[in-house]
């Protein structure tokens, strides 16, 4: 076959598929911009769109004047931001302190790497309960605090593996000779193996953010007020509660994904590598 | 380099922690295994002894979950693996134009919440959403994609596998293609000039060179299928009836709703067990027969 006709098959075939990857996503963003009478139509863009559905659910809450409906989401979008940068932070720097242990100290061996790269195959839905009781016990519960707390059984492993990884390509020699001009091993840690891997932590940091922004089970039944529901846990709990206000539901779903694909699209050169712990690279 | 404490100081803190989180609640499961504790009415466990035990070996609707949860690991997976790996070859391929934009838009199912994924497919599939009006105007049966039971040419047991394998798919190509990417082009280079076709380049370099990719794969699939949660909430609920009930949900169910024939948090806990009995069962033959984990780790 001619090579250009087998290229244009080949484009062609491959982007028939990317539409259909990219058209639900597209009725999402579609439908928030509908009024209230196209939120049932067929048509992917609105006719007469509108901002109302992104005004009412941030500022006023309520849907088409109706209060009560749909409390405004700015509380609950503060939440998921909030969790997920702290979770981000204090999970990508215990994580590179525990991988820099594992890698360079081999300290637990490798059944320790190994029991820690076993967490992350724990289905959430099964210690689900201890957690609940355990936030109680201690006052965490139905706290932004508590989902801090609880969420690294998620993102550490993750963070823990992505960092062995990162310290891998990390020279050992430069470490060594500050070892030898007196440095303690914290120091060499801080000063010289964490700067080098610098691009890592900033990656497993956004991995650890993008994992906690998209949980939902966890929040669900261990943050189910306002005071501390992530936004995520909310677009769920609420769109099964009133299923079908699908103007102000796309609108939240918008906000939530938005963010996230923009960050997915900027890394993603580390995408793949984060997702399966710095297996494949 | 070092001494052996100073690598103990650095990995502690996790240590200490993750006992907090993980151990704590496993040891707090299997104590829960011989309690009863109904979610509304009691405040204290009771102890039960093997009773749970007794209501799981009776209990069709767990033995549909476990089953349920296994057929649609069995069903996507496969499918994940052997789609994705020809998007692979796609995605790789010289020919293709637009690559980086078409691999950007393959993220979206990866990277946006599982609950907005539902959610968003939720409004297509509705009964009165645009995918039946759309049906209905080319002049085909509108369905009922989310409530058709067992027997329905559209079972939503069936539709949840295909947006399984729709979310996943592009994530076993990515990688895949990654994994194609990490082979030195000069082993191609050679072939060529030795005069391999394109297949025959496929088959006797790409394949067999990615192989550990796609195991690795393999295993994160298998993780997260058998974790499935988030969709099932939002798009069924677990049903029509039980359908679409698989393990995971079946112990929401029965530990923290009123929705199943019985609300226990210790029968939960006897299920959770069984969930983590079979996710490590099925992680660790993956990790032992077919990879090699120590070699990946530390070499």
């Amino acid at each position: 076959m001619d090579k250009r006709i087998l290229g244009l098959v080949i484009t062609l075939g491959a982007w028939a598929l990317g539409i259909i990857y990219l058209l639900p996503f597209i009725w999402m963003i579609g439908t928030s911009f509908k009024p209230i009478g196209e939120w049932g139509l067929p048509t992917l863009f609105p006719e007469s769109p509108t901002s109302r559905n992104y005004l009412e659910i941030l500022v006023t809450g309520g849907v088409y004047g109706v209060r009560g409906h749909f409390p405004p989401i700015l509380r609950y979008l503060l939440n998921s931001v909030v969790v997920s940068v702290t979770v981000a932070i204090l999970t990508s720097l215990l994580g590179a302190f525990t991988a820099y242990g594992i890698l360079r100290y081999r300290a637990g061996g490798t059944f320790f790497a190994n029991w820690i790269l076993s967490l992350r195959m724990i289905p959430p839905v099964v210690i689900l309960y201890p957690l609940v009781v355990l936030t109680k016990a201690i006052g965490l519960y139905n706290t932004l605090g508590g989902l801090v707390f609880v969420y690294p059984v998620i993102t550490l492993p993750i963070v823990t593996w992505f960092m062995i990884g990162a310290f891998k390509s990390v020279p050992r020699e430069t470490e060594e000779a500050a070892m030898l001009d007196g440095c303690t091993p914290f120091q060499v840690f801080t000063r010289i193996a964490l700067p080098q891997a610098s691009i890592g932590l900033a990656t497993s940091a956004i991995f650890a953010f993008l994992f906690s922004w998209s949980e939902f089970l966890i929040p669900l039944l261990l943050a189910p007020s306002e005071s501390a529901m992530p936004l995520t846990a909310f677009a769920g709990y609420f769109s099964n509660q009133y299923g079908i206000l699908w103007g102000p539901l796309s609108a939240a779903a918008v906000i939530i994904s938005l963010p996230v694909i923009v960050i997915a699209i900027m890394i993603q050169k580390y995408l793949i590598r984060g997702l399966t712990l710095g297996f494949i690279r | 380099m070092g001494s052996r404490s100073s690598g103990l100081l650095f990995i502690a803190p996790a240590t200490v922690y993750l006992v907090a989180l993980v151990i704590y609640p496993t040891v707090y499961l299997y104590y829960m295994i011989f309690h009863s504790l109904n979610p509304l009415f009691d405040v204290t466990p009771r102890f039960v002894g093997l009773q749970n035990i007794y209501t799981l070996l009776q209990d069709p609707d767990a033995s549909y979950a476990i089953l349920a949860m296994l057929l649609l690991t069995g069903i996507t997976v496969p499918v994940q693996l052997a789609l994705g790996s020809l998007l692979a070859l796609l995605f790789t391929s010289p020919h293709l134009r637009g690559r980086l934009v078409l691999r950007s838009v393959m993220l979206i199912p990866l990277s946006i919440p599982a609950v907005i994924v539902g959610l968003n497919w939720k409004m297509i599939f509705f009964t009165y959403g645009p995918l039946n009006t759309f049906l209905s105007s080319i002049g085909l049966e509108p369905q009922p994609w989310l409530s058709a039971p067992f027997g329905h040419t559209f079972n939503t047991f069936f539709v949840l596998a295909v947006l399984d394998i729709w979310q996943w798919t592009p994530f076993v190509a990515l990688a895949v293609a990654a994994g194609i990417e990490s082979i030195p082009p000069y082993i191609q280079e050679a072939a060529a000039l030795d005069g391999a076709t394109r297949l025959q380049m496929i088959r006797h370099i790409v394949f067999p060179l990615s192989k550990t990719v796609i195991i690795i794969v393999l295993l994160f699939r298998l993780i997260d299928s058998l974790k499935i949660f988030d969709i099932i909430y939002m798009l069924t609920f677990g049903g029509p009836g039980n359908l679409t009930t698989t393990l995971p949900f079946y112990i929401y169910k029965v530990g923290f709703t009123l929705t199943a024939a019985r609300a226990d948090i210790g029968y939960a806990s006897l299920l959770a067990v069984i969930l983590l009995l079979i996710a490590t069962f099925l992680v660790l033959f993956v990790l032992t027969r077919v990879l090699n984990v120590k070699r990946v780790v530390w070499e």
